[in-house]
Parts: structure tokens; sequence; C-alpha cells
């Protein structure tokens, strides 16, 4: 008898062993932030859909590109990581991304006509698509209604003109219960007016453009809330960013993305908000915006050892379901052309109406992918930062140190 | 034969260690210097550059800039550290009332963590936080905090000379006078305040951007500036052990006989208590020369709101060639970069050995 249990025992251990090891572990980071969300979309859509797969989450609190690079290169990479548009042409160039069109182009769920060109485009690198966008972002002017009642300003709109922006920021400014608005020397910010005032990514001649008169034109609005008081940066006021300063209410207007609306759900969700366009540059004239998209990738060779589960499972994460769920949380909009009709952006909650201005600022013209091609976003925004800083604290003229900025921006491109 | 064995056995006891040493440092040492040659961006090398990486190192205006930044935080914090470490431990030697309380509360600052001692820091320091608050508050109570010291002032000069006058043998700092005079310049800058005779000093709000500025204070950006403050609250503490356990060792008997001699407390902290530790400000100097050269994290964290310019150091500076730029990582420049931070901090330590605290002790 106790010989026959023995026996049993081992041939249920020897089956446990080798069930177990026929449990493939898919391997995903991401942002730290996102953590929350990636955990409650894993467990509804993921867990149990693909037999002997599990999807364990590994959130990265470091600087994403730097913890990309440094497990690429040491072949340590997640099974799947995210590719942000902004260095996405450095990790194509890494040799250690593979390529996802023999996969898509094979896949029952997910076809590039399924999802919006742009997003596609913003990954794809000679002629091979490296990530799929999973949503993606643009900036908005975020203003407080209780504040532009209180003050009887018109709330911003799209017709705005930088002329009538500065004026109602002028107006609602009502310190120390709140600031006009809260706007940090950040280039992601910056960028999107200079462009929309004319200025070139780079001059015909490939070296540095900000010490164009639009760049100067433009460095000399984006400073001048802080120059004439009415506004505030995030560091002034003991916040860590913009948002931080809206949610809290002590700045009536912020410039940011469809990532402010998890904090004010969060934090504060009956903030009386709206969202409207960036203001443009004249009446009718042009308007800038960034497109930022971050997209689903896998190394070449995934730890998993299974590529093709590795992309079932960025199939579901890239899913109508998964899209729409997501949508509706309010976390970012989805990548999917479908879910563009989404009932959700005709709703009257505010979220969803940001959600719709944030959504309808990536189609409008004079919006440009958060890239920087082989410049390098870090060598092509630092100067920039730089400057605005001086410029906002009165360090220093416009004209001074945009020259600066051109000149520090030349050296990195190697133009003395 | 017996040596031999003896041999094996230490080089066997030794082997974990070595093995240690040989993959972290000199394997990755070996690597480094070779990287510094080539064009390496973490995924392959194209070309052997010679000596271009560090050519292009020392023209970079930015590399420039972070080592003098090093250089000068090195030197400042060091020596703040250290005289602010040897003077707390000096007074938590003492026989107090409270002591275990004191020498808790000094240490605090070194096992939190420097993150979030940075993040607060940051977050005190802001153009309007508390550290601008308190610079405002001081400024404009200013005639009232000089109207006191004034009668203090006075005060315990008058009760001096009149003491002294009348051969009693009164202290220029005599407790028991000076709380008088503490007591009348309160009476007095009350009523005063009181009768508006004098009133607060009429001035605009202090709003220095200790973080986000280029301006500089003494040819140091005020962003390193402020990490230099809060690099040597957090540090010194640590140094404070250090020397407190070095003052154990320090004989009684030579202050008991300074004390014969009518030393003051400075002469037995120049004469007894320096001198007899000298080993032990030697280890907290070399200590601290070779973190600072080294100081990495309160940088980055604080380049998120400073400029780049005003707080890069060596260190940042080798991640920011690594990672910063948002380009295949510039492993050869950052090899060179650290190359040089290497060399600086033997060559800074060496010297410091040489014409400033060596290790030999007193009694050697």
């Amino acid at each position: 008898m106790r010989r026959i249990l023995l026996s049993v025992l081992l041939v249920v251990l020897v089956c446990s062993v080798g069930l177990a090891q026929e449990k493939v572990i898919i391997t995903l980071a991401g942002h730290s932030v996102d953590t929350p969300l990636m955990q409650d979309v894993l467990a509804r859509f993921v867990v149990g859909k693909i037999p002997g797969v599990e999807v364990v989450w590994e959130p990265i609190t470091e600087d994403y590109f730097a913890f990309a690079m440094r497990t690429l290169a040491a072949g340590t990479a997640p099974d799947i990581l995210y590719l942000d548009v902004y260095w996405a042409r450095e990790g194509a160039e890494t040799g250690a991304l593979a390529p996802l069109d023999q996969y898509i182009a094979q896949s029952k769920i997910l076809h590039k006509e399924d999802l919006i060109p742009v997003l596609l485009d913003a990954f794809t690198f000679d002629g091979n698509l490296y990530a799929i966008s999973k949503d993606f972002n643009s900036l908005v002017i975020y203003y407080n209604k209780d504040m532009f009642d209180a003050k009887g300003v018109p709330y911003p709109s799209a017709d705005d003109t930088w002329l009538t922006f500065l004026e109602k920021i002028a107006r609602v400014h009502n310190p120390p219960e709140w600031y006009g608005i809260c706007l940090n020397a950040d280039a992601a910010r910056f960028l999107p007016f200079a462009f929309a005032a004319g200025m070139p990514f780079l001059k015909e001649d490939g070296s540095a453009p900000f010490d164009l008169a639009a760049a100067k034109y433009a460095a000399d609005w984006f400073t001048i809330f802080q120059r004439l008081g009415i506004g505030v940066t995030s560091a002034d006021i003991g916040f860590g960013w913009p948002g931080a300063a809206f949610v809290a209410e002590k700045a009536a207007v912020v410039i940011e993305g469809g990532w402010l609306m998890p904090p004010i759900r969060g934090e504060n969700p009956t903030l009386n908000f709206g969202a409207a366009f960036l203001p443009e540059v004249w009446q009718g004239g042009p308007r800038g915006n960034y497109l930022f998209t971050v997209g689903y990738a896998m190394p070449v060779n995934p730890p998993s050892g299974r590529p093709d589960l590795v992309f079932k499972v960025i199939e579901i994460l890239t899913s109508p379901e998964v899209q729409e769920y997501i949508l509706k949380s309010g976390h970012a909009i989805p990548s999917r052309k479908a879910l563009l009709g989404s009932p959700f952006f005709q709703q009257v909650d505010p979220f969803a109406q940001a959600t719709k201005t944030v959504f309808e600022a990536t189609a409008l013209p004079g919006t440009v992918p958060f890239a920087f091609g082989a410049v390098g976003g870090g060598n092509y925004m630092t100067p920039v930062v730089e400057a605005l800083t001086l410029i906002m604290q009165g360090e220093a003229t416009v004209e001074e140190a945009m020259n600066a900025a051109a000149a520090k921006l030349n050296l990195a491109l190697g133009l003395k | 034969m017996r040596k031999r064995s003896d041999w094996a056995s230490g080089f066997i006891f030794l082997l974990p260690l070595l093995f240690t040493l040989a993959v972290a440092f000199l394997y990755a040492f070996v690597r480094t210097v070779y990287f510094s040659f080539t064009d390496y961006n973490l995924f392959r090398i194209t070309h052997f550059v010679g000596f271009d990486n560090y050519v292009q190192l020392f023209s970079d205006p930015r590399f420039m800039l972070a080592l003098t930044h090093s250089l000068v935080f090195a030197a400042i914090v060091t020596a703040s550290q250290t005289f602010f470490a040897l003077l707390l431990a000096v007074v938590l030697n003492q026989k107090i009332r409270g002591l275990t309380f004191f020498r808790a509360t000094y240490y605090v600052p070194c096992i939190a963590s420097s993150v979030a001692i940075t993040t607060v820091f940051v977050w005190l320091m802001n153009r309007r936080g508390t550290i601008n608050w308190l610079l405002t508050a001081i400024g404009r109570n200013f005639p009232f905090v000089a109207l006191g010291l004034a009668v203090v002032i006075a005060v315990q000069a008058i009760q001096v000379y009149w003491d002294r006058r009348h051969g009693l043998p009164a202290r220029a700092l005599d407790p028991v006078h000076l709380g008088i005079g503490l007591l009348a310049a309160t009476v007095v800058t009350v009523m005063l305040a009181q009768f508006g005779v004098v009133r607060p000093y009429s001035m605009a709000e202090v709003a220095i951007p200790w973080f986000t500025t280029r301006q500089a204070f003494l040819g140091i950006p005020l962003p390193l500036l402020s990490i230099m403050m809060l690099n040597i609250w957090t540090t010194a503490p640590t140094m404070m052990i250090l020397f407190l356990a070095g003052l154990q060792d320090v004989p009684r008997e030579l202050y008991e006989v300074a004390d014969l001699d009518g030393a003051t407390p400075w002469q037995k902290l120049r004469y007894i208590t320096v001198p007899a530790i000298r080993p032990v400000m030697f280890l907290v100097i070399t200590l601290g020369l070779i973190g600072t050269l080294q100081m990495f994290d309160q940088a980055a964290i604080t380049s998120g709101i400073a400029p780049l310019e005003s707080v890069i150091t060596l260190a940042y500076y080798v991640y920011w060639s690594l990672f910063g730029a948002r380009t295949l990582p510039r492993v050869g420049m950052a090899s060179a970069a650290a190359l040089v931070l290497a060399v600086l901090t033997l060559v800074v330590v060496l010297l410091q050995r040489r014409v400033g605290f060596s290790e030999r002790g007193w009694y050697s």
C-alpha cells in the first residue's frame, strides 16, 4: 500500500514538475506610473487567455531609455518593452529589437490597416516596424473653470491667439490663492510654439535654428508669463511638475497631455476643468503640437525564448477590447482607428471632453512626432531648457540666451 | 613545507576577495580603458579612435564645467564637512545630559535616503519655500534683532564694568549678566515696538531661485551651492561618528594636564585633539574627497529642475555621455571621462596625503 502511495506521489510530482516547466513566463517592463493600470489590464484581459503563459509586470522607476539601452545591450531585456517615439530611432539602430512585420503579417487580430498611420510611421525605420503603438497623446491647455468664472474671464478656447491667451492668463492670475499659469522651462512644451512661429527643426545647412527670429519670438512669448509675474514654475511653488499644481488648484492653467487626467481623477475628481487647443500664433494662423506615443517592442532574443507567444501578448494588449477599456478609464487614447469613433468621445463628462480635445489636437496641421532623428533629443532640448531658464529668471535676454543655445547645439552637432 | 601550506591557505582565504576585485574592478577597469579608445556605443565597436575621445572631452565646454564643479565641490564640501564633523564630535564627546539623544539626532540625516532628503531640500528651497520665507522673516525683523543685540551688549558691558570696578571677577560673557541683558533687551524691544519707535524693515519677499537659476555666488552656481549645503548636512554626521571613535582613544590625562596649565578649549582642540586624531582625520578627508569627487545622485535629481550647466559634475557627465543626449550611448566618451575622474581622484587624494593630513599618528 505504502509503495503504491509513494509511486502515485512520485508520478504526481513528476507531472507537476513537467507542467511547471512548460509554463512560459513573459516579462513586460513599463513605466512604474502605469503599474495600477497594467496590473488591472493583465488581470482582466491576459491572465488565462494564452494557455501555459504567465505575464509578469516589471515596473521601471529609473530613466526608461537608460534601462532599455542597458538591458538590450546586455541581452537581459524583458520580453516586451516600451519604445518611446522620442528615442525609437535609437532603439531600432541598436539592432537588438525584433522587426514585427512578419508577426503582424501572420496575425489574425492585429493588422497594420487597423492602426492609425502616423503611429505606424513613428515606429517604422528602413521599412521595418519595431513597435506597436499602445496609445498616443498631445498637448492641450487645461484650465480651471472655477477660477476663470471667479475672475469673470472667458475660458481659453480654440480661437485664442498667443496675445488673447496671454491676456486671459493676466486676468485670471490671483496670487497667492492661484497663479495664472504654471509653466516650466520645458523644451517639450516650448518647441511646438517655436515650430508654429516658423522655426525649422534645423536650418537648411543643418545647423541649430534657435538663433532664428522665429525661435526668439517664441521664446519671448513662452517666457513672458514668468517675466510679467503672472506665471510660475512648478519648483517655484513646491510641486514636482505643473500638473500637480493644477490638480492642487494652485494654477489656473497648465499645458499638459492626456496623462494629467489620471492624477485629476485620482486626487481631485470633482475639479471643474476644461481643455482647449494650444493657441494660434495669430488669428487663423499656425498652431504647433507634439504627438507623443509609446509602443510595445520585442527584443531579437526574448528571454522567454518564445517570440510567437510574446507577440500574442502584444496582440491582446493592443486588441480593441483592451484599448476600449483603457480609453474609458481615461488613461490614454487608443492607437486603433476603429476606436476613434467610440461613443466615449461624445460624453459631456469633462474627462471625455478633454480626451476628445487631446485626440483632435493630434490631427491638427502642425502636429509633429516628438522625435529628434539622429540629433538626439537630449542634445537638442538641453540648450533650449538652459536658455528658457535664463530668460525666465531674467538672467539673460532672449537674444543672448537663444544665441547661446544655438551655439551649444551646433557644438553637439560637430559644427563650430 | 609548512610555510608553503600557510601561503596556500592564506591565498585560499583571500580568493573570494581577489576574485571579486578581479571581476568587479580589474576587468571593468581594463575594459573601460579599452573602450575609451573606441567609438563603442553599447552595441558595437566600429572604429579604434585613438585619443580622439580624450581630445573631444577636453574641448567640450560642458566637460570643463563639470571638472571645475567637481573640484570646487570636493574642496569646499570636504573642508566644511570635516570641520563641522569635528566640531560636532568634540561637543558630543562631552559628558552632557541627553548625549545619546543628540548623537542619534545628528546621525539621522545619514540614515535617511539621499533621494528623499534631496527631494525635501528641493521643496524647502523652492522660490516660495521655507528657506526664502525664513530669510524674509529675518530681513524684515532685522531692526528688532539689531536693537535687542545692541541692548544686550550695552547692559552686559555696564554690568561687567560695574563688577570689575568693585573688584569682583566678572567674565566678559558672565551667564547671569547675560540673562539680565536678554531680559532687558526683550523689554526694551517690545516697548519700542509697541510705541512704533522701531518698525519692521520694509523689504520685498526674498525669492531666491535656489535651483532654477544660472546665478552664481562667488563664482559657484547657486544650485551647486545648494547641493553643497545639502551634502555637508547629510555627510558630516557620518564623519562625526569616525571622529567620535577617534576621540575615545585620546588619553584623558593630556586634557587634565592642559587644564592644570590653564589651556583654553581652543588650545586643547588645536594642540591635543587634532594632532591626536591625525589618522582619523586622514581617513575622514580621504573618504570625503573620494565621495565628493564622485557625487552623482544629488546632481542627477536636481538636474530635473536646475539647468544642467549649473549642477553638472564629472560623475554626472559620465552618465550624461551615456544616456543624456538620447543618442546611442557614447561609451567611448563616457569611459574617457570616467578614467579622468579616477585619475583625478587618485591625484587629489595623494596630494592631500602629501601636503595635508597623512595617516601617520601623533605617537608615531
